[in-house]
């Protein structure tokens, strides 16, 4: 695809006009590798522990989005007049890490419950709800 | 190549890389070991954004307590060697073919974006003379700060902070159920 090559020539141009490494376009970058790093654990590995793990890799890679948007909005706090507005992204992701926890706790319970009547942890096993 | 470049890149190559070892381990209590530097990587990353508070809580909620019950779990289980198959499933040429597109999109995205600065003027103007500021009494509040976050948490967020104290103590109940034996 010579577009999608262009494309990702310009936007490694824009990060060297920028000058430093460390942007808001590299974390979103770096977030977007997570993401798709856990998405494909989620969908190819028939460990459910492992599944999980990588449910909890995408949380953070939506949490580095949050911080990093949060950072570059320092300004609305003048556009709005609400000094602390710049702050909601950073909000939203420690209501993500407690939507996460709560997700893992919940998460492990049920797999400790069906290991102990299935003794597996494979989902090619997993094909019946009750006993 | 200032300082915040380098530990940038040094951040980024270290969570993607353990990110990627925890998705291909065969041995769940190995990704779970690699979730480690994934984490502190994380914490490095919001420090740099800025996100101190974001940052220590991300070290004590996923450093401290989610890998800990994970690695509980793993060894409450007991898995057996044999047990841990090589488990990559057919869909998994499938999951690459999708990653791969959401690549794509992701950096056409960011290439069609046009340029976002990390807005130094405005960002200067908010933490610079914080010192001068303490000296001459007049308190300014650090971006990222506990003191930053705590306004808005506990005006303009206060219902959803309510309900998420909520769902997690039905989170707590609803995992002594499940795992209970015999109530």
């Amino acid at each position: 695809m010579p577009g999608a090559y262009s494309q990702f020539l310009t936007l490694a141009e824009t990060a060297a006009e920028t000058g430093a490494l460390f942007n808001i376009k590299n974390c979103l970058l770096v977030a977007t590798l997570l993401f798709i790093i856990g998405a494909f654990g989620v969908i190819s590995r028939r460990n459910i522990l492992i599944m999980l793990i990588s449910i909890e890799l995408m949380l953070n890679a939506v949490n580095l989005v949050f911080a990093s948007f949060a950072r570059a909005h320092v300004h609305m706090a003048a556009q709005t007049g609400n000094p602390n507005a710049g702050e909601s992204g950073q909000i939203f992701a420690l209501f993500v890490i407690a939507i996460a926890a709560a997700e893992a706790a919940v998460g492990l319970a049920i797999v400790i419950t069906y290991f102990r009547n299935r003794e597996t942890v494979d989902t090619r096993d997993m094909r019946m709800l009750s006993k | 190549m200032s300082a915040s470049d380098l530990v940038f890149a040094i951040c980024a190559v270290v969570c993607v890389l353990s990110a990627i070892l925890i998705v291909s381990q065969k041995n769940p209590v190995y990704s779970v070991v690699f979730m480690l530097p994934f984490f502190l990587g994380m914490t490095v990353i919001f420090v740099l954004l800025q996100a101190t508070f974001l940052a220590a809580i991300q070290m004590i909620v996923y450093g401290g307590a989610i890998l800990v019950v994970f690695l509980f779990v793993i060894m409450l289980i007991n898995l057996k060697p044999e047990e841990l198959r090589d488990d990559f499933s057919t869909y998994g040429f499938l999951a690459a073919i999708v990653g791969i597109l959401l690549l794509g999109l992701g950096i056409g995205w960011l290439a069609g974006s046009g340029a976002t600065p990390m807005m130094e003027h405005e960002f200067a103007a908010r933490t610079a003379d914080v010192g001068a500021a303490a000296v001459s009494g007049e308190a300014k509040i650090v971006f990222g700060s506990a003191e930053s976050l705590a306004g808005p948490l506990f005006r303009q967020h206060i219902v959803p902070f309510e309900l998420a104290s909520i769902l997690i103590v039905v989170a707590m109940l609803g995992a002594v159920l499940l795992s209970k034996r015999k109530l």
